[in-house]
């Protein structure tokens, strides 16, 4: 049985679909046979994170009406062989996804891969609540702004209450902090929430805190998840982050700013790139 | 007899407590009756259905037999918890006791609360006596864990009682007072049904309304001075007066 995690934050334009393929290609880079799928019906985005927009053919869409098979839909990832993506659809909307096709699409992908990786789409509404209903995980994604903050309090509280999990009453689904665009320079200087706050208002576990890069923009425009990037300070953030996932300890990194010697200034090179 | 609780090896001690706990008073045996009630009841206060213990009420009825496992399973399919039947005739008490529930004597008959005293003290001779205004009036609600943000927590009898932050977005009302035992970011409202002597109590105040009986502060009327502090807020001369707990 596969274990399905879900990305998800609420708010627009966090990192959730950056954060999604670079957890799935980590996974998959361990070792295990890992999916991810794009949920944002509409408005499709991982296919272009992962470089594979010239590949995609049907979609999960099709998956669900029954036009296509799985196997027809999977794109095999150019890169890591453990990797499959589900594209979305561009041209439908959120309505054509139904609570019973989705279970269908999971349990058969369930059969096969060790891990589901859902890329929920923005908001509260039907993609997102169905992107979330299955979910054994979920990692939230959050900036340090208050009015990320506040959408992804919003966003546990409809995990802990619109689940399957919550709706049949097991164990609840186990939740994750992943905070992005982390600047630790402007956390000091008091224009971005620190961590603790963060942390504090939330009340869940940390997973990984990914800095500010522009290893990031950089990668999204390549079509590499950022996680290839293992020079880049993004890239190594989250490669700690699908460490803690898989159960490991890693101790956090980029929370405080780096005191660069006099060389690297010099040369402009070092972490920060 | 050993009651002595502080050896480390005991495996349990036992002691007195006063737990708030609805009772659902039945005027209807019928299981099908009781069911499409709570039908709506569910869909207006989805909140309070959440696994809620309930003792159940039989002294309106007169029947000397009652379908109790079928009322009990409606309950449950309601998310309300049976734990107990007040009152009623004896095949009831033992079809209440088959059933895995306890059997209280009907209201009337019981003890006030005060008197039930030396039975906890035989148990528990240190047990404080509750001051009678610091019980959790009938129908009050304890919730544990953060309350966040959209969600809404509500006693519509009795107080709130929140054990975790209230976040701010989310919103928690009483018709008596509301206690955070948290940080305080939402809204909290007391006495909602009129009650002027409710009181909103809790620690780190960052609320961003506070109301008792319709009367309410915002967030920028409150004394900054006041922000983060242990507070009780409550009605005098129709204006809030937010002072610290001391």
């Amino acid at each position: 049985m596969a274990k399905i995690i879900v990305v998800t934050s609420g708010k627009g334009g966090v990192g959730k679909t950056t954060s999604a393929a670079a957890i799935a290609t980590g996974l998959a880079l361990r070792g295990n046979k890992t999916v991810v799928i794009d949920f944002d019906v509409g408005l499709r985005n991982l296919d272009l994170i992962m470089g594979c927009e010239r590949r995609v053919v049907y979609d999960l869409v099709n998956v669900i009406q029954g036009e296509a098979g799985l196997k027809q839909a999977m794109i095999r990832d150019k890169r890591s062989e453990n990797l499959h993506i589900l594209p979305a659809s561009q041209t439908r909307d959120k309505d054509a996804l139904t609570l019973e096709g989705v279970e269908k699409v999971l349990m058969d992908l369930s059969e096969e891969f060790d891990y589901i990786i859902c890329d929920s789409p923005a908001g509260i509404e039907r993609g997102a609540q169905l992107a979330l209903y299955f979910a054994d995980e979920a990692v939230v994604v959050t900036n340090p702004e208050v009015s990320s903050v506040r959408d992804s309090d919003r966003i546990l509280g409809l995990l802990s209450s619109k689940s399957r999990r919550a709706e049949q009453n097991r164990d609840p689904i186990k939740e994750h902090l992943l905070v992005t665009r982390y600047n630790p320079n402007r956390v000091d200087d008091g224009d971005m929430l620190n961590l603790e706050d963060i942390r504090e208002i939330l009340a869940i576990d940390l997973v990984g805190l990914i800095p500010e890069s522009e290893a990031v923009l950089r990668a999204s425009n390549q079509g590499v998840p950022v996680i290839h990037d293992d020079k880049s300070d993004a890239g190594q953030a989250y490669a700690d982050t699908v460490s803690r996932l898989m159960g490991e300890d890693v101790p956090l990194r980029f929370q405080s700013v780096q005191k660069r010697g006099l060389i690297a200034r010099m040369f402009g090179g070092g972490g920060r790139r | 007899m050993s009651l002595n609780r502080d050896r480390a090896d005991t495996a349990f001690t036992f002691k007195g407590g006063m737990l708030p706990m609805t009772v659902m008073e039945l005027a209807s045996g019928d299981p099908e009756r009781i069911r499409a009630q709570l039908a709506g009841k569910v869909s207006q206060a989805p909140a309070f259905f959440q696994h809620t213990p309930v003792v159940l009420g039989v002294e309106q009825l007169d029947e000397p037999h009652l379908a109790l496992e079928r009322i009990c399973a409606v309950c449950r399919a309601h998310k309300l918890l049976p734990v107990a039947v007040r009152g009623g005739s004896d095949p009831i008490k033992q079809s209440a006791w088959a059933l895995g529930l306890g059997w209280f004597p009907p209201q009337e008959s019981r003890p006030r609360a005060v008197d039930t005293r030396p039975v906890e003290a035989a148990v528990e001779a240190e047990l404080p006596v509750p001051p009678p205004e610091a019980t959790v009036q009938a129908g009050g609600r304890i919730h544990r864990g953060t309350v966040r943000s959209g969600q809404q927590i509500s006693a519509s009898e009795g107080d709130l009682v929140v054990i975790g932050a209230v976040n701010p977005g989310a919103e928690v009302l009483a018709a008596g007072s509301v206690h955070v035992y948290g940080s305080l970011r939402g809204r909290a409202l007391a006495g909602i049904h009129g009650d002027r002597e409710a009181g909103i109590f809790c620690h780190d105040l960052h609320a961003e309304l506070l109301s008792v009986a319709g009367t309410y502060k915002r967030l920028e009327d409150i004394d900054p001075k006041m922000l983060g502090c242990s507070v009780q807020v409550q009605l005098k001369e129709d204006q809030l007066r937010i002072s610290a707990l001391t």
